[in-house]
């Protein structure tokens, strides 16, 4: 074969192999857009994912029974009532004035009926208030959204400071030798590791040992070490940058160690940390196994630290279970393309903070 | 004198601070070998001990009947790493070749964000694209009655490494010197021969690196993979429409819910996983202190 037909073949080869590249990322992303489309809308954006069934006290003067609702204005409780896809009453209007925004739980805690809530009963308590089962319709993933913030928040609280010491330690501190190269052999190990193993040692040692049990906590304590030499290499990066004549000219002026990687190191450093951390967050948003292994499957807001209550799923975990517990794929996908703009954010915020950077390198 | 010393004294504090810092990577390492190490090896000694060659050899995992084989396991793991390196790394390393040499200005300002966007992606949305697409097609040319299989986990194995492969694979060969290319096509070598007979076998060890951080991303892969791959519980793979069960699903399966020997075995998995991971990582330690030392 002629050298030039050669060349074309492979030339097509490497043509394909790109085509092949996009063409995958296209269909994921495609796959998920159709599927999960449907199960987009504000109401999936903003609820509760369980329903949630309330009993209140409305002090209205009304002898109305369950028997006597049905579509339209309800005058004595203010609310215009609508029979839903389900049969059931639903509130579609609500007065300014109306004594459902007054309503009391049964521990006598404000919970003020809202526009969208199903009236299941309602029974005359007395003459002046009355007793309604409210129920507040769920199907929305709000309890995985804060527990993804909380889990952001916390790992990173936890390994941004570690993280950014141990490479001023690095770069500032340590002489070329042992101790530089046993702390670079262990981060590049642990860079290593496969969530899978971080999942087992968190649940043996955060959950069961440290006794956090399945908490936001375990959690964020295992992604620490997971984002560990991420922020560290990245840090290292940025401060290995900063031109060495910067540092020289505050010793020479008389300013300590300390003072110079305060006042000249660290503020010519800061953008490369932030895109250590944008890269952590992405890390955290993503991360599925370690966190299935200590910070367990519950679809909950997380009311502590750890402990009982202290469990919650974050987006990605959610994303799991509803596709293999519970066979909901239009859901997780619904859950996947939440997860796919968080994605694309960030990765556009990484590189304008980058470029940033670099534009200000070559003045 | 005195402010002097407190100074002195304040900077040493916090020195020691970073030192402390910087120490909680190598703890972490130690802390994370130690327990999974003695967890795992636990039950292959004492009084009740497990025959560690039946766990290493065994090709069925009933806790039920206290049987843990985990052969047809390390099988799967390595068949399914192997199946994404042979599909993957010739497709990555031609998108890297695209992307570094032949590429117009404005496709690589595509390409580059959209290889990023697909390293950023979850694994989790991996698992559903396999799930709901690569299953139910597979199951339609599969000669037996379901989708999930060895097939399914490579494709997406595939898919996860490419990332990995092109951004490596691609600073390497931006890091071949010029000169190298411009001698070649100076002797009057077409571009394609450039690439094949010098660049490529210049940016050798670049590109040896991307294989094997691939291979450690492939074999320790959970999520997306324990949704397509079937998980039974025995069974070696026969074919690429076999099930399969990969070490870290068996790990990622059972773990909620075990307890006693049973979660030993898992641990024992680990174990099994963090060797193979060992490896990987030493190799490449290997390859890129080589390369240094050029």
């Amino acid at each position: 074969m002629s050298r030039k037909g050669k060349d074309n073949i492979v030339k097509g080869a490497i043509y394909a192999s790109a085509g092949f590249t996009v063409f995958v990322l296209i269909a994921i992303i495609g796959f998920v857009l159709v599927k999960g489309l449907p199960g987009i809308s504000i109401s999936f954006l903003t609820r509760n994912y369980e329903n949630k069934t309330t009993y209140v006290t409305v002090t209205a003067v009304t002898n109305l029974h369950t028997e006597d609702l049905q579509s339209g204005y309800i005058d004595p409780l203010g609310i215009t009532l609508k029979v839903n896809e389900d049969g059931k009453l639903e509130i579609t209007g609500i007065d300014k004035d109306s004594p459902c925004k007054d309503a009391l739980n049964l521990k006598g805690i404000s919970y003020p009926v809202k526009k969208g809530d199903l009236v299941a009963s309602v029974t005359p308590l007395n003459d002046t208030t009355m007793k309604m089962k409210v129920i507040r319709p769920g199907g929305g993933i709000v309890p995985m959204i804060v527990t993804t913030l909380y889990m952001i928040l916390l790992s990173l609280i936890i390994a941004a400071p570690i993280g950014i010491l141990s490479a001023i330690f690095l770069i500032e501190y340590a002489k070329p030798g042992k101790l530089r190269n046993i702390i670079h052999f262990a981060i590049e190990n642990l860079a290593g590791i496969p969530s899978i193993i971080y999942g087992l040692f968190g649940s043996l040692f955060f959950v069961k040992l440290c006794q956090l049990k399945y908490s936001i906590l375990a959690g964020a304590l295992t992604l620490s070490i997971i984002l560990l030499p991420t922020i560290i290499t990245t840090t290292e990066e940025t401060l290995k940058a900063i031109p060495k004549s910067y540092r020289e000219s505050s010793l020479g002026l008389g300013a300590t160690k300390l003072q110079t990687i305060r006042r000249v190191v660290l503020p010519n450093a800061l953008s490369g940390i932030l895109v250590a951390v944008i890269l952590s967050v992405g890390r955290i948003v993503g991360e599925s196994a370690a966190l299935l292994l200590t910070a367990g499957t519950v679809a909950q807001i997380p009311k502590a630290l750890f402990g009982n209550s202290a469990s919650g799923a974050t987006l990605t975990i959610k994303m799991y279970t509803l596709m293999k517990e519970e066979n909901d794929l239009t859901t997780a996908c619904a859950i996947g393309i939440v997860l796919l703009v968080i994605i694309i954010v960030l990765n556009f915020a990484s590189k304008t903070v980058t470029k940033k950077l670099l534009s200000r390198k070559s003045v | 004198m005195v402010r002097n010393r407190k100074r002195e004294l304040y900077e040493k504090i916090v020195e020691t601070i970073f030192l402390l810092c910087a120490l909680v990577g190598v703890i972490s390492v130690i802390a994370i070998i130690i327990f999974v190490f003695y967890k795992g090896l636990h039950p292959f000694f004492g009084t009740d001990a497990y025959s560690f060659w039946d766990f290493i050899s065994g090709t069925r995992w009933a806790p039920g009947s206290d049987t843990y084989g985990v052969f047809y396991m390390i099988a799967a793991s390595v068949l399914a790493t192997a199946g994404a390196m042979v599909v993957g790394v010739p497709i990555g390393v031609l998108t890297a070749v695209f992307i570094a040499e032949l590429a117009p200005k404005r496709a690589v300002k595509w390409m580059r964000p959209a290889v990023e966007l697909l390293a950023g992606i979850p694994s989790v949305l991996y698992g559903a694209f396999g799930l709901g697409i690569i299953v139910p097609m597979i199951q339609v040319i599969s000669p037996r009655a379901h989708g999930h299989s060895l097939l399914a986990v490579i494709i997406v194995l595939t898919v996860m490494v490419l990332p990995t492969i092109i951004t490596l694979s691609e600073s390497a060969i931006r890091a071949v010197p010029k000169s190298y290319k411009e001698a070649s096509l100076g002797m009057g070598a077409t571009q394609i021969q450039t690439i094949f007979k010098v660049v490529l076998p210049a940016a050798k060890s670049g590109i040896l690196s991307a294989l094997v951080l691939g291979i450690g991303r492939a074999i320790g892969e959970t999520m997306a993979v324990m949704m397509i791959a079937g998980n039974p519980v025995q069974g070696i793979p026969n074919s690429i429409w076999s099930m399969v069960r990969p070490l870290t699903t068996n790990i990622a399966m059972e773990m909620s819910y075990s307890s006693g020997r049973q979660q030993e075995m898992l641990f024992a998995t680990g174990v099994i996983l963090f060797l193979f991971i060992m490896i990987v990582n030493l190799t490449l330690l290997r390859i890129t202190h080589k390369a240094g030392e050029k």
